[in-house]
Parts: structure tokens; sequence; C-alpha cells
């Protein structure tokens, strides 16, 4: 099966370079959507082996996921990865997330940082933003899923092709688990590794994430 | 009296400059419709203002009808402010999608 993993990259010169190469001996090829960023990450990516895309104007992480996605099916991709720049995820665990697509238990799977791995959890992430964002997606959005913001996940082809990525910033990460659970897509967790080395996102970019939900639900 | 006829100076200029934005072409037909019909009921508004007091007296509202007026103006003003954020996300979505098929033609 081909497999094609895209990483959405925006000012992540420092990181680049080793994701890329711990990646790629996991997947066919890589491809690192640079998102307009103002530092090396195009060009370290590319030296490191990466197929990379450059947006012409800086549109967000959902947005690059997307641009990759087109990319991916274009050029024949079976099963997409997405994986983060910022070095939190480890490559070796692309094999656990796409043994279920290949083993044809499910055209989706989500990593989650709560089925025993270990996860060095910021204090308020663990205790407050996790357990309201778990809760909000539970409620309103009908999500049962055991990890609510998780940017590591497999996707088959079918999956890749019914999951259009609309929302542009991080709101993305509720909109695909919201679209897999509607379109009754087989849906998958595997327990991941995530290593902190940066706070990420605060309080208000949930509030920020559940606004944007909604704008999209309306515009739409 | 003065008040009203200030008033009603103020929105035939309004009504004339919609006009002209109409021959200029720089407005479509739709958005002159509701301009042109907003204009118009402030402009009857204003008229019939004693009888709108007593309206709103009549519904059992404590203010006189030009509060009452203002009142409509904030809902209203609200409800533009909520379409113009629509609009602005929807542009947003078209510029997202035009910067995708930029990158996607330049690979």
């Amino acid at each position: 099966m081909k497999i094609i993993c895209v990483i959405p990259a925006w000012n992540e010169a420092k990181n680049i370079a080793k994701v890329v190469s711990g990646v790629r001996p996991y997947v066919d090829e890589t491809v690192v959507v640079d998102d307009c960023s103002g530092d090396e990450t195009a060009a370290l990516a590319s030296a490191a082996g990466a197929i990379v895309l450059r947006h012409p104007i800086n549109r967000g992480q959902g947005a690059a996921l997307q641009t990759g996605n087109d990319y991916a099916l274009d050029h024949g991709a079976e099963i997409i990865i997405h994986f983060d720049a910022d070095d939190q995820f480890l490559a070796r665990e692309i094999r656990d997330m796409i043994k279920p697509i290949e083993e044809g238990r499910a055209d989706i799977v989500f990593g989650s940082r709560f089925l025993g791995k270990s996860a060095n959890f910021p204090f308020t992430k663990k205790y407050l933003i996790y357990p309201l964002a778990h809760l909000f997606t539970r409620l309103f959005l009908g999500v049962k899923l055991s990890d609510p913001q998780n940017g590591f996940r497999a996707l088959n082809r079918r999956a890749a092709e019914i999951i259009r990525i609309a929302n542009r910033e991080m709101a993305h990460n509720s909109e695909i688990q919201i679209k897999a659970f509607q379109n009754k897509l087989r849906i998958a967790e595997v327990p991941i590794t995530v290593v902190y080395h940066e706070f990420g996102q605060k309080l208000s970019g949930g509030f920020k994430v559940a606004k944007d939900l909604l704008i999209n639900k309306i515009i739409k | 009296m003065l008040q009203q006829i200030i008033a009603l100076i103020i929105i035939l200029f309004f009504i004339l400059r919609l006009i002209s934005e109409k021959r200029k072409k720089k407005i479509n037909r739709n958005e002159f419709n509701l301009w042109f019909a907003f204009w118009l009921l402030s402009a009857a508004a204003v008229i019939f203002i004693k009888q709108i007091d007593r309206l709103v007296a009549f519904f059992g509202f404590s203010g006189s009808g030009i509060n009452f007026l203002i009142y409509l103006a904030v809902l209203g003003l609200f409800y533009l402010i909520f379409r113009l954020r629509l609009t602005v996300a929807k542009l947003d979505q078209n510029l997202t999608e035009v910067a995708r098929q930029v990158t996607l033609k330049n690979k």
C-alpha cells in the first residue's frame, strides 16, 4: 500500500529536518506543506528528502493538511498519515497507526495519549483543557474518542476523499473527528506517545476552536 | 418639527447617494433594494414618530418612540455585523482554496 505522510509546517526550521528524517523510513513519500514560513523550513525539509509544497500565504494548519491530502490523493496514496512538525510524535509509531487500515479494520485511525502510553502532560492541559475539550466534543459534537485533540492520524483513501477539511486553523482536529463519525467511517484508536516541548494550545484556543466550528457550520 | 425636517434631509441625502451608486453600478439591484427599503422605512418612522410613540405606549413600553427606534437600530446593527462576519468567513475560505490551488499547480 502506498503510504504518504503529510506534515504541515510553519516556522519549524528547528525540528523539520529531524522529523522528516525520522518519518521517511516508515512511508513511501513525505510531503511537507510549508505554510509560508519566514524561516528555512522549506529548504531544510527539501534537503532532508521531503517533497515540499509551499502556501503563498499563511493559511493555518487545517488548510495545510487539506493541501497535503489533495496532493497525496492525486499521487495515488492509499494511506495518508498526518504528522506534526514539532517533533512531539514518535515516527516509529506510524507502524502501529497504519496497522488497523492494512488489516482492513478501520478507515481512519486516531492516535490517543490516553490509552496507556506515556505523555508528559502540562498540568493545566491534563486537568483543565483536556477534560473540558473531552466533555465538549462528546456532548455537543457526538465524538466518542478518548483523545479530543490529537494531530497524529492515519486515513485510508476513502476517508481522505470523504473528509474535506474546511476549518483552516486548529478546529480541523475536531472537524475531522466529527466528519469521521457523521460519515460512519470505521474508526480505530491507537495508543501513542507524545513528548511536549512547548505548552501548545491554551484554554482560549479551545474557545476559538468552538467558535470556528460554529461559523464553518453556518457558512457551509 | 425642525428635528424631523433635519432627519428627513439627511435621509434624502443618503437616498440620493444610493441612487447615484446604483447608476454608477457600484452596487447590485438586491443591495440597492435592501438599502432603499431601509431608508424609506427610516423616513416613515421619522414622519410617523407620534404614532410610534402611541404604539410603543400601547404595548406597555415606558420609553418614547425614538428610544424604541434606537433599540431596533441596535438590533439591526448586530444582525449586519453577524452577516458581515459570515461573509468574511466565506471569503477567507475561498482565499484558502485559491492558495491551495496555486500551491498544487506550482508543484
